[in-house]
């Protein structure tokens, strides 16, 4: 019996709703966020930080904002990558045309409050509609945000297609210059990621075991039965389209800042809205830790499969064949686990626990 | 229980949906502490009338007055306000959460947190989260429903999930409860419990309750008024006593049905 929550009594309706009800979790996230903060720097290369670490976090951040808007409040939407198109292009507005006192976590806050009213605005048509109409909509503010920037260079500095981000963005408070480190450099750029995505993974928990959680679940699961017990379905819907929005606006900007390094409008073209949607779905919708578990899946994956049909295959066939091949199993491999557990890896992790739980005596 | 003032009048109610008029002039009071059942064969109109009454459906003619106040346009969440509550006849509990989350629900309207406080689950977010918990774990035991806080509701046998659904309508403490067939499809023990809560409810918080029931020996027993509705007309109105022994009745519903 290696994970207990025996021996654990609830004494209060505050310790009731604890994070971490079972000591175990809490142990073994502490380990887990203490190992990544203070040994993953260190030991991970800037391969590994740049190429995998990092995406993962701007990519999970998007996927947990979209998580927010269907999984939890059950509004679809296909408008991801334009929200974070408009994230990351008012992030770097903001940076370029502010004063020196102006640094990119602050400018990621006020750059997703902006995405987040824009996401608001195409939300309006869910007062009235739903479900596979609501795409439309959302679909909408993906093409807007596209034509946009590129109707508006002004946006982009002028720049022809992409801007290098400058390295000066990344300091903070001056401690680059104080204590002679470079904020640009991989190592902080993760840090900076891991930073803001704890704090937001963290807030969307809280929200979502408090009132406003349970009015978007409510909302989700039956909107005539919410709004006769007093939930304000409108107001409702309209926030999870702001937090959503925010969420995806800070994923944005931290996928041009940390991830690429440049900011370009292609890098927000739909087949990024729908790759993130799988992550969401994948790792399981109405779960936080869901959609990262579906980001790392959906980004891993594919890199395994063309890496492992490389090896195995690499001097027989053409490298094009076996890419495609690799493609075509790791679609397989996602509708089979669909089929198993339509609550994707966050539903397959919470069987796998309560499994372990009682292991090796599930009697 | 009854003071005999009306808490609720229903004022020549007209409703139809295209061509079929589900509800046809309906006019009844229902008065402030009172147990006020609603019965009537399939089709008559009762859900509907309750969907009136909560402002789920808007009538094309007459008035709803609830409280003194003209209710008849509001949104079902503006009556809420009021203090209104409701039970559905096809159980409207909200299947993707657990039990204690779906009654946490019912606390909505007492939340004066915003979302931001809640996010970041400082000073009265928390607070208020074990207020709600404590109103929340009165009405758990009242309903006896200890075992069962973390279950999916959508696990749950039938019975037990209208007496979740009834526990989500209490925690808002109503002052008026409607409650459409809270005993349909239950056996003989759980009707029973049902009919205890509906008294003890209505004993306890003086809590006015408007429910639709088709047992008639438990409307009999419990309640101290009942409005008899057949094909969108009103077709009795009066104590259990005076409704048994109208012809009408007898011939348009005890009869026939049963
Ligand atoms: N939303 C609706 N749309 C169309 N017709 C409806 C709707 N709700 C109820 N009706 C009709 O109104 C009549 C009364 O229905 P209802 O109020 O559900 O009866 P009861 O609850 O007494 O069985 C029925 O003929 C029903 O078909
Ligand atoms: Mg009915």
């Amino acid at each position: 019996m290696i994970y207990r929550e025996t021996g654990t009594f609830i004494t209060s309706y505050l310790e009731d709703r604890k994070l971490f009800p079972i000591p175990f979790d809490k142990w073994a996230m502490a380990v887990f966020m203490l190992f990544m903060v203070f040994v993953v720097p260190f030991i991970a290369s800037d391969y590994w930080l740049a190429a995998h670490l990092i995406p993962i976090l701007a990519y999970g951040t998007a996927a947990l904002g979209l998580n927010l808007l269907t999984g939890m409040t059950g509004q679809l939407s296909l408008g991801t990558a334009g929200f974070m198109c408009f994230g990351a292009f008012f992030t770097f507005n903001i940076m370029l045309r502010s004063p020196e006192w102006m640094n990119l976590p602050l400018a990621m806050i006020l750059a997703g409050s902006v995405t987040g009213v824009i996401g608001i605005i195409f939300g309006l048509p869910s007062i009235r509609i739903k479900g596979f109409y609501l795409l439309v909509s959302t679909l909408a503010a993906q093409y807007f945000a596209l034509w946009f920037f590129r109707s508006y260079p002004y946006f982009l500095n002028y720049a022809t297609a992409t801007v290098t981000l400058p390295d000066h963005h990344f300091d903070l408070f001056g401690i680059g210059e104080t204590f002679n480190v470079d904020m640009a450099s991989f190592e902080a750029k993760y840090l900076l990621s891991l930073g803001i995505v704890t704090a937001l993974a963290l807030f969307a928990k809280n929200l979502m075991r408090s009132a406003t959680g349970r009015n978007f679940m409510a909302v989700r699961d039956m909107d005539i039965a919410a709004s006769v017990i007093g939930i304000p379905v409108i107001r409702t819907k309209m926030l999870a389209f702001f937090v959503s929005c925010f969420y995806c606006g800070v994923g944005g900007a931290l996928f041009c800042y940390a991830y690429l390094q440049v900011l370009g409008i292609r890098t927000f073209e739909m087949n990024r809205s729908f790759e993130i949607l799988f992550m969401a779905i994948i790792g399981g919708l109405g779960s936080i830790a869901g959609s990262f578990y579906g980001t790392v899946l959906v980004y891993e994956f594919p890199i395994l499969f063309s890496w492992a049909g490389d090896y195995i295959f690499g001097g027989a066939f053409d490298t094009a064949v076996v890419d495609n091949v690799a493609k075509i199993m790791y679609g397989i491999l996602i509708i089979a686990l669909l089929i198993r557990e339509p609550g994707g890896l966050a539903a397959l992790w919470a069987t796998a626990k309560q499994k372990l739980r009682t292991w090796p005596f599930p009697h | 229980m009854s003071t005999g003032n009306p808490i609720l009048q229903i004022d020549n109610i007209t409703l139809a949906f295209g061509g079929v008029t589900a509800l046809n002039g309906i006019s009844f009071d229902v008065a402030e502490g009172e147990i006020c059942a609603v019965i009537g064969p399939n089709g008559a109109g009762k859900s509907s009338m309750l969907n009136v009454i909560n402002g789920v459906y808007v009538p094309q003619e007459g008035r709803v007055v609830f409280k003194g106040q003209d209710c008849t346009k509001m949104r079902p969440r503006q009556i809420a306000q009021l203090g209104m509550a409701r039970t559905f006849q096809n159980i409207g509990l909200f299947q993707g959460m657990t039990v204690l989350e779906n009654i946490l629900t019912g606390r909505c309207m007492k939340i004066r947190s915003t979302w931001l406080e809640q996010g970041l689950n400082i000073g009265r977010a928390r607070r208020e989260e074990v207020e709600n918990r404590r109103a929340v774990e009165e009405v758990i035991e009242f309903l006896h429903l200890q075992g069962i806080r973390k279950t999916p509701v959508g696990k749950l046998p039938y019975g037990l999930q209208k007496r979740v659904e009834l526990a989500r309508a209490l925690v808002a403490e109503p002052i008026m409860l409607l409650q459409d067939e809270p005993m349909t499809g239950m056996n003989l023990e759980e009707k029973k419990d049902m009919s205890c809560y509906a008294l003890e409810i209505n004993r306890e918080y003086g809590t006015t309750i408007v429910l639709i029931e088709h047992d008639m020996s438990v409307v009999m027993d419990i309640s101290d008024h009942v409005v008899v509705l057949d094909y969108g007309a009103k077709i009795g109105d009066g104590t259990p006593d005076e409704v048994k022994n109208n012809q009408d009745v007898i011939d348009a519903y005890l009869g026939v049905t049963h």
